[in-house]
């Protein structure tokens, strides 16, 4: 299995919503370090987010796990949360898990926020 | 043969998880990341939200959790199950749908409330060679479809990895406990065996009042110049102890005649130079695990020049064990008092050992002794050994550091 540090979840705030933009593979226990960054920020009352994976180069079950933890813990708070800029590999592996059927993947962050702003303009991937 | 269609993607997603699960669970890390990053890979590939991994704690009599993702803190739960129940589960050894009226859930007992509490939904067993060493629980999937025969069968399969990471963890854990356990008879033993060493030590120079501590003296000389001559740690060991057992062939020697202040009959005398052949004698019946201890203690009275007893030895066909001995036993003898004469002082003895440097004495081993005593005056080291044994005699002499400073020998 390839590692690499998935120290750098960064995180900018787009209105209302936050947006997390986790780098290189998440296919590794420390990729839970993104579920840290959720939890602070749903501390500090976010409540919308959007994780975009325009940098992220693999994902694996490790990384689907860690990915639905967040998505439970920001649905407990009654938070919306969108994805967004999956690679096709990436876009391959949440389909096959079946999570394309329970949330909103869209082309690219942009996209996503429009929705999230409650356009319902955004276009899905 | 699979017995519902999946497609091409989901197997080779399935094969590329069961590939990683092998190569963490083979890996050099951490029990807890592996068991960790397991649970992950299972709980991402159906995928659940809820999960644990429970090994079988003996002293609870109970399986615990080793890991959960999605429970919050469980750690305080502990699965009871009937002997019986865990050997039909051995048995059993597949995945149980915890909603199914399958008989084997019913055998769970009390623990079935436990587990439906913590949300799970299946529960595959961790089976090796019939033992249930733990047990992975899941909820329903996050996408709220249903288990799949082909899903529950790819769990089956990743439980088996994940069961070889606790069986060699658990073998890991027994080794650890029985090397505590031998190890901790061994330090045991050891200590024993050094104690008895030590009491003989005392036994010995309790014959001779004048000669209290010698043993122990002679020891802690022979230690230093052994480390000073970068002796083996072992060598360093080995003569340490044959320091404090030199003289037991005194045991069997008369005391009169040691603590005589006259002079001795020719007998009396042939007794008392018998006590290193009587030494070698005694320690040659016991298996040290160090070598040459016996011949130590049988050479610790030759000489360098091949004058001393009772083999006439000479040079370095005395062991070097011995010739640093013979300096040690030597220069204690000198600096104590003794039945038919007073102690020398530190100075006297030193030029002793300067006048017969070569004669009796090793040049070498002269040299390392000095080495040692001018470092402990000069305080390059902390480890003090020989000055604390002079005690009063050298103790805040200005003249000793002077001395030394003007003390030559010839070169070894």
């Amino acid at each position: 299995m390839q590692n690499k540090p998935n120290d750098n979840n960064n995180v900018k705030k787009r209105g209302d919503c936050a947006v997390l933009y986790p780098d290189g593979y998440i296919n590794d226990i420390e990729g839970e370090k993104l579920e840290g960054v959720c939890d602070e920020l749903l501390q500090k009352g976010c409540r919308k987010f959007v994780i975009d994976f325009s940098n992220t180069d693999i994902i694996n079950s490790i990384g689907i796990s860690i990915i639905i933890g967040v998505i439970q813990k920001v649905r407990d708070k009654n938070g919306a949360i969108f994805l967004s800029g999956l690679k096709k590999v990436n876009y391959d592996i949440f389909n096959i898990v079946g999570l394309t059927k329970q949330i909103s993947v869209f082309k690219d962050e942009q996209e996503a926020l429009l929705w999230a702003s409650g356009d319902n303009k955004g276009v899905l991937m | 043969m699979i017995d519902v269609e999946v497609g091409l993607d989901k197997l080779l997603f399935s094969l590329n998880t069961l590939s990683e699960l092998a190569d963490v669970t083979v890996s050099g890390n951490n029990f807890y990341r592996i068991i960790k990053s397991s649970l992950y890979m299972v709980m991402g590939s159906f995928p659940a939200s809820k999960g644990a991994i429970f090994g079988y704690d003996p002293a609870k009599k109970a399986y615990t959790p080793i890991v959960a993702k999605g429970l919050g803190d469980i750690n305080d739960i502990n699965i009871h199950l009937e002997e019986a129940a865990i050997r039909g589960f051995a048995i059993y050894n597949r995945p149980l749908d915890l909603t199914s009226n399958d008989p084997a859930v019913a055998m769970l007992g009390p623990a079935r409330d436990m587990l439906e509490r913590l949300g799970a939904r299946l529960m595959v067993f961790l089976v090796v060679k019939d033992e249930v060493l733990g047990f992975i629980t899941i909820n329903g999937k996050f996408t709220d479809d249903l288990y799949t025969p082909y899903d529950i069968r790819v769990l089956h399969v990743m439980a088996q990895h994940i069961a070889f990471s606790l069986h060699t963890h658990s073998l890991l854990a027994k080794l650890l406990h029985k090397y505590t356990e031998n190890k901790e008879l061994y330090d045991n033993m050891r200590r024993i065996y050094y104690d008895t060493i030590h009491a003989f030590a005392t036994a010995i120079d309790a014959k001779d009042s004048y000669t209290k501590g010698h043993s122990h003296r002679v020891s802690a000389y022979c230690t230093a110049m052994s480390r000073e001559m970068h002796q083996t740690l072992e060598e360093t060991e080995g003569i340490r102890i044959a320091g404090l057992m030199h003289d037991i062939g005194k045991l069997a020697i008369d005391k009169t005649i040691i603590n005589k202040n006259s002079s001795l009959t020719k007998n009396e005398f042939i007794e008392l130079v018998s006590h290193p052949v009587v030494g070698y004698e005694i320690l040659s019946k016991v298996k040290f695990p160090w070598k040459g201890l016996p011949m130590m203690t049988r050479s610790h009275h030759e000489k360098f020049d091949g004058s001393g007893y009772p083999d006439g030895l000479k040079s370095t066909a005395i062991s070097a064990g011995a010739r640093i001995m013979a300096l040690a036993d030597a220069f204690d003898a000198m600096t104590t008092d003794r039945p038919y004469r007073k102690k020398l002082s530190f100075i006297q003895a030193m030029n002793e050992l300067k006048k017969c440097c070569g004669t009796q004495f090793d040049p070498e081993v002269v040299h390392s002794f000095v080495s040692v005593i001018r470092k402990e005056v000069s305080g390059k080291t902390g480890d003090l050994v020989i000055l604390p044994m002079l005690g009063e005699e050298l103790g805040g002499s200005s003249g000793i550091q002077e001395y030394l400073n003007t003390f030559e020998l010839p070169a070894a």
